[in-house]
C-alpha cells in the first residue's frame, strides 16, 4: 500500500520518538486484525476458487469481474485503514507546556461557534487535546478526530484514515452481499448436487459471510449515521451531543463531503524536519513602539480571556474572603513553598467556573452542562482546603450536578501517577536548581521565559492578574516546580485541577471498543468516569488519601452508583485477576506502572498524616478500581481487556455497560444506567461485528443506536 | 550547522530567551486557523500588523489546503480508482500547499523575523497545533536558557 506509516500502533520496539515510547511487543493484540484478515481472505478466495468459475460460465464474466474489483476496494480500504497514521499528535516538546505547567487548569475552554468545548490536558502527550483528540490508550497516542480505536485493523480510526475505514465498511457489506447472493444462487442451481465439493464450500462461504453480514451491516449503518450527522464513534457512545448541539457539523451533506471528498489530511509524526538555515544574530531591529501599541490589547478570537480575566480577577477577591471566613487555613508547607500557588489555585476555580457559569452561549450545551462547577464557595473550598474538608463535603453533599461537577479538574489522571512523575521529575531535574526553589524567584532569564512562554490566552491572564509576579515566577521555574512537585507528593497543591496533577499520571484512557470497561479519555467527559469508584471502596479508612481522587467530579452518591454498575458490569470478566475492576486492597505488581507507583504508595501514608488530595501513592493503594482502570486506560496491558470482553459472549451486556458508563458524565450516565440496551447496543458494534464473532446482537443494536437519540 | 562553530562563534549566536506560542482559533471549527492575536511578548520585537499579517497569510494557506473542492475531490477519486497506489507517486494537494506554507514561512524568518531576533516554526511540526515563534536575547553575553 502506498505511503503509510503507522506508529505505536504494530507493538514493536522501535517505535518514533515523538509519538510514543517503545512498548513491548504484544501478540494478542495481533488476533483480531488476523482473525479478520484471514477471514476475509479465506473466504474470498474459496469464492473465487469454488463459486465463480461455474457462475462466470453460466451467465456472464461480469460476475468474478464485479467480484474481484469490490474485493480489490475492500483490501485496498483495509489496508489504508490498518496501516495509515490516524493522525497522531507528536508528543509536545518540553518548551511548550512550560508555561502551563504546575498551576495550569487541567481543562482549557474554547468556543467553537459559540459552544463552549472543554479542551484537556494530556498528561502524556503534554499539550491540551485539541477539540475532538483523544488519546489512545492502546496506542498511547493522541488521535486527531478520534473515532475508535478498532482491534480489528489494530489501528485508531481518526481523522488521516477514517475515509478508508468507512469505504472498508461500505465495501465489506457490498462484498459480503456480493458473495451471500451469488452463492446462494449457485445453491439454488445445485440443488441436486449439494454434496459436491463445490456446494459444500459454497454453502460454508456463504456460511460466514451470512454470520458477519450482520454485525458488519450493524456498523456500517452506524457509521453512516455518524457521518451524515458529523459526529465521531467516541462523540456518539459518550453521549457529547446528546440534548445538546453539535459544534462540528457543518450540515448533511458537507459532512458526508468532508468525509469523502476531503484532501488527505498530513502527517505529524515522522515527517522529515529541513534544517534551520537561518541565523539569527544581534544586532536586532526594533520596531517602533507607538501609544497604540503600548497600550492597546487585541482581544483574542477563541478563547475567552478577557472575560476570564476580569471575572477571575473579581471573584477571586470574593473567594480569598470567603475562604478566609468559611475554612481552617490550609496548611502552611505549600505555601511557603509556592507563594503565589493560593493565587493562583484561586483564580483558577472562579476561572474556569466563571467561564462555564457566566458563558451563555445562546444554545444548550452538553459541555457547559457538563463542567458546571458548583458555586465559587464550593470550588474555593474545594481547591484551598484539606483533603478531609472536601471529602467530607462531598461525603455529606447529595450528589448533584455542581457537586459532582465540583472538581471536573480533578478528575483526570488518576494517579497512576508515579511513573510519569518520577519520569517527570527525572526530566526536571536537570533544570531543578535545587528542589525548595519555588518560593525564590528564579533568575530574570527564566522569569523573562516564563512571560514569554505565557501566550496562552484565557488561562494564564487571570493567573497572571491575580498572581502577578510571584505567581509567573514560581510557575515558570518548571524545574524546580517539578521537582517541588515530586517530592512534595503529599503536600501537593491544594488546587485539583491543575496539570501538574494530571502530569503525573502516565496516561490517559481512550475511546476503544474493546476497553468498553475502562473509562475512556474523551476530551470533555473525562469528569464522569474514573473517579466515581474510587474513593468508595474505602471511604472511612483512609479518607484524605481517597480524596486525592475522589473530588474528581462526582459526589460519594453518585460514584457509588457508579461503582455498583461497573461491579454488575465487569461481572464476567472479574474472574482474571489482572483486570481493571478487581478491589484489591493492595495492587499486584504486575504492571510496571505499578511497580513504580507501589513504593510510593507504601511510603506515602506512612510519612504523612494527612495527605494532599492529589498525591499518588495513597490514591493509588486506596482506590484501586479506580486505578486499576485508569491504569488500563492507559497501559499496554489494555488490549487484555479488550481480548475479554470479545471473549464474554455477545450476548452480553456487560460489557458495553460497563463502557458507555465509563464515558459519559454523570448526567449522562445516569440515563445510560436507565437504558442499558442502548449501551449494549452501541458497543458490540464495534468489536464484535469487526471481529467476526456472529453477535447476533449487532444488527438490533444497530438499530437500537438511532433510538435513543 | 552549529556543530562546526568555533567557540568564539558560538558566543556569538542569540541565545534564546523565550518561547511565544500562538494558539489555533477554533471559533470556526476545526479547520486549521491560527489566532491573530498579538502576543504581548513580542510587543518590543515587532510591529503588530507584520505579525498580524503573517499569520492571516498562514490561516489562508491552511484554508486552501482543506478547502472541499473539485480538485481534492478529483484526487480522491483517483485515489479510489487506482487502489490508493497513486498516493505512491503523487503529492497530495494538502502537502503541496504545505510546501508552500514551509516556503513562505522560510521567507518571512529570513526577510522579516530573523533580523528582529524572532523565529517561527512550522506549526506542522508541532501537529498544527501551535506557531511556536522563538524569541532570542538581545545580547550574545545575557545567555539566559529559556528552555
Amino acid at each position: 500500500m502506498p505511503s503509510v506509516d503507522k506508529s505505536g500502533g504494530v507493538g514493536g520496539p522501535s517505535s518514533p520518538p515523538t509519538s510514543s515510547p517503545s512498548r513491548p511487543l504484544r501478540p494478542s493484540r495481533y488476533i483480531p486484525v488476523s482473525a479478520a484478515t484471514a477471514f476475509l481472505v479465506g473466504a474470498t478466495t474459496l469464492f473465487f476458487c469454488f463459486t465463480c468459475p461455474w457462475l462466470s460460465e453460466q451467465f456472464s464474466m461480469a460476475i468474478p469481474v464485479y467480484n474481484g474489483v469490490v474485493f480489490l476496494f475492500v483490501l485496498a480500504n483495509f489496508c489504508m485503514a490498518t496501516f495509515m497514521d490516524p493522525g497522531i499528535f507528536p508528543r509536545a516538546e518540553e518548551d511548550e507546556d512550560k508555561e502551563d505547567d504546575f498551576r495550569a487548569p487541567l481543562y482549557k475552554t474554547v468556543e467553537i461557534r459559540g459552544i463552549q468545548v472543554r479542551m484537556k490536558w494530556c498528561a502524556t502527550c503534554r499539550f491540551y487535546r485539541p477539540p475532538r483528540c483523544s488519546h489512545c490508550s492502546v496506542c498511547d497516542n493522541c488521535v486527531e478526530d478520534f473515532d475508535h480505536h478498532c482491534p480489528w485493523v489494530n489501528n485508531c480510526i481518526g481523522r488521516r484514515n477514517y475515509r478508508y475505514f468507512f469505504l472498508f465498511l461500505l465495501s465489506l457489506t457490498a462484498h459480503i452481499m456480493a458473495v451471500f447472493g451469488f452463492g446462494l444462487l449457485f445453491i439454488l442451481y445445485h440443488k441436486q448436487k449439494l454434496d459436491h465439493v463445490h456446494s459444500a464450500v459454497t454453502m460454508a462461504v456463504m456460511c460466514v459471510a451470512g454470520l458477519f453480514f450482520i454485525p458488519v451491516a450493524g456498523l456500517t449503518g452506524f457509521h453512516i449515521v455518524l457521518v451524515a450527522r458529523g459526529r465521531t464513534t467516541n462523540e456518539q457512545v459518550t453521549g457529547k451531543f446528546r440534548g445538546g448541539v453539535n459544534p462540528f457539523t457543518n450540515g448533511c451533506w458537507r459532512n458526508v463531503t468532508h468525509v469523502l471528498c476531503s484532501s488527505q489530511a498530513p502527517r505529524y509524526v515522522g515527517r522529515w524536519r529541513k534544517p534551520q538555515t537561518v541565523v539569527v544574530q544581534p544586532p536586532f531591529l526594533r520596531p517602533q513602539l507607538s501609544d497604540t501599541q503600548m497600550g492597546g490589547k487585541v482581544l483574542d478570537n477563541g478563547i475567552q480571556a478577557d472575560r476570564h480575566s476580569s471575572r477571575s480577577k473579581s471573584s477571586l477577591d470574593m473567594m480569598e474572603s470567603q475562604s478566609a471566613d468559611a475554612e481552617p487555613p490550609p496548611p502552611p508547607k505549600p505555601e511557603l513553598r509556592y507563594p503565589g500557588l493560593n493565587r493562583g489555585q484561586m483564580s483558577l476555580g472562579p476561572t474556569e467556573e466563571s467561564s462555564l457559569l457566566s458563558e451563555a452561549p445562546p444554545t444548550p450545551t452538553m459541555y457547559k452542562y457538563r463542567p458546571s462547577y458548583s458555586s465559587p464557595g464550593k470550588n474555593h473550598t474545594a481547591l484551598t482546603h484539606s483533603n478531609k474538608m472536601i471529602r467530607g463535603d462531598s461525603l455529606k453533599e447529595p450528589p448533584s450536578i455542581l457537586q459532582s461537577s465540583q472538581q471536573p479538574s480533578y478528575r483526570s489522571e488518576p494517579s497512576l501517577d508515579g511513573r510519569e512523575g518520577q519520569r517527570e521529575r527525572g526530566d526536571r531535574e536537570r533544570g531543578g536548581g535545587g528542589s525548595g526553589g519555588m518560593s525564590s524567584v528564579p533568575s530574570s532569564g527564566i522569569s523573562g521565559y516564563s512571560l514569554g512562554g505565557r501566550s496562552y490566552p484565557s488561562f494564564t491572564d487571570p493567573m497572571v492578574l491575580s498572581g502577578g509576579a510571584s505567581r509567573s515566577s514560581s510557575l515558570r521555574s518548571t524545574h524546580t516546580a517539578h521537582n517541588a512537585l515530586g517530592t512534595l507528593h503529599s503536600e501537593g497543591t491544594t488546587s485539583t485541577s491543575y496539570k501538574s496533577l494530571a502530569n503525573q499520571t502516565p496516561r490517559n484512557g481512550s475511546l476503544s471498543y474493546d476497553s468498553l470497561l475502562t473509562p475512556s479519555e474523551s476530551p470533555e467527559f473525562e469528569s464522569a468516569a474514573p473517579e466515581l469508584s474510587p474513593p468508595h471502596p474505602h471511604p472511612p479508612s483512609a479518607p484524605p488519601q481517597v480524596l486525592g481522587y475522589s473530588s474528581p467530579f462526582l459526589s460519594a452518591q453518585i460514584a457509588h452508583q457508579r461503582e455498583s454498575e461497573l461491579h454488575q458490569a465487569s461481572a464476567a470478566l472479574l474472574t482474571s485477576p489482572q483486570k481493571s475492576y478487581v478491589r484489591a486492597s493492595s495492587p499486584p505488581p504486575v504492571e510496571r506502572e505499578r511497580e513504580h507507583l507501589l513504593p510510593d504508595s507504601h511510603q506515602m501514608p506512612q510519612q504523612h498524616s494527612r495527605p494532599p488530595r492529589f498525591s499518588r501513592p495513597p490514591l493509588l493503594s486506596d482506590s484501586q478500581p479506580f486505578s486499576y482502570r485508569a491504569r488500563s486506560l492507559g497501559s499496554p496491558d489494555a488490549p487484555q481487556t479488550p481480548v475479554s470482553p470479545s471473549a464474554v459472549p455477545a450476548g452480553s451486556s456487560h460489557p458495553p455497560l460497563g463502557k458507555s458508563l465509563s464515558y459519559t458524565s454523570a448526567a449522562t450516565e445516569l440515563q445510560y444506567r436507565s437504558r442499558p440496551p442502548e449501551g449494549s447496543a452501541v458497543c458490540p458494534e464495534g468489536p464484535h461485528p469487526r471481529g467476526k464473532k456472529a453477535s447476533g446482537g449487532g444488527a438490533g443494536s444497530g438499530g437500537g443506536i438511532q433510538a435513543p437519540k | 550547522m552549529a556543530q562546526t562553530h568555533s567557540l568564539q562563534d558560538l558566543r556569538q549566536q542569540a541565545s534564546i530567551a523565550a518561547k511565544v506560542f500562538v494558539q489555533r482559533d477554533y471559533t470556526t471549527g476545526t479547520i486549521c486557523q491560527f489566532q491573530t492575536k498579538f502576543p504581548s511578548e513580542l510587543e518590543t520585537r515587532i510591529d503588530k500588523q507584520q505579525f498580524e499579517e503573517t499569520i492571516r497569510t498562514l490561516n489562508n494557506l491552511y484554508a486552501e489546503a482543506e478547502k472541499l473542492g473539485g480538485r481534492s475531490y478529483l484526487e480522491g477519486c483517483l485515489a479510489c480508482v487506482t487502489a490508493y497506489t497513486i498516493f505512491l507517486c503523487m503529492e497530495t494537494h494538502y502537502e503541496k500547499v504545505l510546501k508552500k506554507i514551509a516556503k513562505y514561512i522560510q521567507e518571512q524568518n529570513d526577510k522579516i523575523y530573523a533580523p528582529r531576533g524572532l523565529l517561527l516554526t512550522d506549526p506542522i511540526e508541532r501537529g498544527l497545533r501551535v506557531v511556536e515563534i522563538t524569541i532570542f536575547e538581545d545580547q550574545s553575553n545575557g545567555r539566559i536558557e529559556g528552555r
